[in-house]
């Protein structure tokens, strides 16, 4: 139990040098009556082992995309473009067959309703058990036998009861405990937690979010964290990248993020967290509705929204431009932002 | 038919669903609920996965009606098979002298034309139709869950290719088809039995469609995809299963169907051929003389009627008890 969870070596090894995923240039387009949608745009990013990516964003930004399409689990009418090297392998170029032995084996993903996400009329012990055979070539008691030990990892009281009950028995977070719990169950290189905690409410998040980072650590795999909860990336994530309308509006490391914002929809993000010392008087909500990705906006996609657009703003897309080391932001106006707020104290 | 008397997923259901606060916060809302089991139980769930076969025979004995109709099909099905055995009499026996008597010690259900024992006739008669009956359901079942189920969950062409099958097989009248049939291929209840499950297939097939339409887009079925399983994994271990419950009310139904369907054949005697027999046949032979003894034409009449009622009662049950979210924790 203990050895299967234990980093593996080669992740060491290679942490400084290669990165496990490599995104080029992904753009990720659905075919509708009305147009292609390009939900996903000329994205790229890297995830090194053992860290954790945050992706942020609002509702249709293309995070979710994003992952789905880094795991081929796309819709039928889904054109892809771009590169992803995964571990050294082209994932677009593989077949079904090549993909089917990733998933769940080497990239395991989280889904956002744990209420959903597990199938009714199994056990969660059976499923756990069943995730772990669909890889390995294990006794149907065996592969029990490690669903209890991963439930007890995950902090499910009293495993070898609850891995025998069915999900409509647990409570959300609970399911979510589960879900991790069968995420991990084949040790995968990495997870991608596509909203994990959205579904449930803010003292279970705490708890569900804690397990998380706990199994991430403890199996030192990599984690893409999936989100638009910039308060639930501050206490988790090594490196965050912000999506606006199916680009990439600014990545960086966390406090690059936090603390030193080159773009404003990422300042506007931040404005609108409540924050705990209570400095702040009021929320500032960024006005108005995403843009339509049918017919997006010319020139920079958050200019309908932006408090500091600009003539120049309308022309073209502004390029991703690097700030310093990871740090980059797409704006046109980086020249004029306002000196960031600064580390609160 | 009695689907308000146990709503799947009622009373019972929301109990683990509404949070408890207590001061332990989501543990102690665990070790709550962890008080609803008594140990016993809990030591028996520790080693093997708690079978979802045993928890839903559980389900079924908490339905009454279900489990009275369960009884009294295998009542019937004794009656059939023990029956003639211990009758004088066998179901061709012709014996004129006591032609058309009423029901007696001796004969129990009395005689027909031809001095016939008619409680062994019935017995005969309603084994026949049970067989073909049973043998057409599970064809049917077969056919119709397994293109149902390849039609909505790959869509496409594959779905409209089925799709039009079904309306296609829909449209044909089945009394004619199998009329036809049974002139120019001979009688014989295997034979019958198929043609019957080609023709009775859709409407399995389009209550499996349906619910597989729902049942895929169910974020367990991507998640299912998410773990690396292949479309026939999915399909077997996560998708039919939850089919099972709306598939064996149906099938039940559909006996039923079948078997009033055999009996029509016979009836207009299309069917089974003498000296066997079959309810429908009996119906037949007897509806001659039915103003002078209506007790002839009652009696496989009422049986008929008996496992119709019995396999509908137990299909009820069925649901209930294979759908896990009915939960029945009285036991």
């Amino acid at each position: 139990m203990t050895d299967t969870l234990a980093p593996k070596p080669s992740d060491d090894a290679f942490a400084a040098t290669a990165p496990l995923l490599k995104a080029d240039n992904l753009c990720v387009g659905f075919r509708t009556d009305a147009g292609t949608v390009n939900a996903v745009s000329d994205v790229s990013f890297e995830i090194h082992p053992g860290e954790v990516l945050a992706v942020v964003g609002e509702s249709g930004s293309g995070k979710s995309v994003t992952a789905l399409a880094l795991m081929r689990l796309h819709p039928r009418n889904t054109d892809i473009t771009g590169d992803v090297m995964f571990d050294g392998i082209d994932l677009l170029s593989l077949t079904d067959a090549q993909m089917r032995s990733i998933r769940g084996r080497d990239i395991a993903m989280i889904f956002q309703d744990p209420m959903t996400a597990l199938n009714p009329v199994f056990t969660v012990g059976e499923q756990i058990a069943e995730a772990i055979r669909i890889h390995n070539d294990v006794t149907k008691p065996q592969a029990w036998e490690r669903s209890v030990d991963l439930l007890q990892l995950v902090g499910v009281p009293e495993p070898k009861r609850r891995a025998a009950q069915h999900p409509h028995e647990y409570s959300g977070g609970m399911r979510q405990r589960a879900m991790i719990a069968m995420a991990i169950s084949n040790d995968p290189k990495l997870l991608i937690a596509d909203e994990p905690t959205t579904a449930l409410d803010v003292t279970v998040q705490a708890q569900v979010m804690e397990v998380l980072h706990d199994v991430q650590e403890a199996t030192g795999s990599a984690m893409m964290l999936i989100t638009h909860d910039l308060g639930l990336v501050a206490g988790s994530a090594d490196r965050v990248q912000v999506m606006y309308a199916s680009r990439l509006m600014e990545t960086g490391d966390l406090d690059d993020i936090f603390y030193e914002s080159s773009n404003p929809y990422t300042r506007a993000l931040l404005e609108s967290i409540p924050d705990l010392q209570g400095v702040k008087e009021s929320l500032e909500p960024i006005p108005g509705n995403p843009p339509s990705l049918l017919n997006p906006p010319s020139g920079c996609a958050f200019r309908p929204r932006c408090f500091m657009a600009g003539e120049e703003c309308a022309g073209s897309v502004p390029e991703l431009i690097t700030i310093e080391g990871h740090h980059a932001s797409r704006c046109h106006r980086i020249s004029a932002m306002p000196a960031p707020v600064g580390v609160p104290s | 038919m009695s689907s308000e008397i146990d709503i799947p997923g009622g009373q019972d259901r929301t109990d683990t669903e509404v949070p408890v606060f207590s001061a332990g916060g989501v543990e102690g809302y665990s070790a709550d609920e962890a008080s609803h089991y008594s140990s016993a139980e809990v030591e028996g769930l520790t080693e093997a996965p708690a079978s979802f076969g045993r928890l839903a025979w559980k389900r079924f004995l908490h339905h009454k009606l279900a489990l009275a109709g369960a009884i009294g099909l295998v009542l019937i099905i004794l009656l059939f098979i023990v029956g003639p055995m211990l009758s004088d009499y066998t179901f061709d026996e012709r014996n004129v002298a006591e032609r058309l008597q009423g029901p007696s010690r001796d004969h129990w259900f009395g005689t027909d034309e031809i001095g016939r024992d008619l409680f062994v006739r019935t017995a005969q008669g309603g084994r026949y139709s049970l067989r073909i009956g049973l043998v057409a359901a599970v064809m049917s079942t077969i056919i119709g869950t397994l293109l149902g189920a390849l039609a909505a969950y790959f869509g496409r062409w594959i779905d409209i290719a089925i799709s039009q099958l079904i309306n296609i097989v829909l449209i044909v009248p089945a009394l004619i088809v199998l009329s036809i049939f049974a002139l120019y291929f001979g009688r014989d209840a295997f034979r019958l039995s198929i043609v019957l499950a080609l023709l009775l297939w859709t409407r399995i097939a389009r209550v499996v469609r349906g619910v597989v339409l729902s049942i895929k887009e169910q974020e367990y079925i991507m998640a299912a995809r998410a773990a690396g399983a292949s479309h026939l994994r999915i399909i077997f271990r996560h998708v039919l299963p939850n089919v099972v419950g709306p598939v064996a009310v149906e099938v039940t139904l559909l006996l039923g169907t079948v078997i009033v369907l055999e009996s029509t054949l016979s009836f207009l005697g299309l069917g089974v051929q003498p000296p066997n027999a079959s309810l429908g046949t009996l119906v037949a032979e007897a509806k001659g003389n039915i103003d002078n003894d209506p007790i002839r034409v009652l009696t496989p009449g009422f049986f008929i009627v008996l496992i119709v009622l019995c396999v509908n009662f137990l299909g009820d049950g069925l649901r209930d008890a294979l759908d896990p979210r009915s939960k029945n924790e009285k036991g």
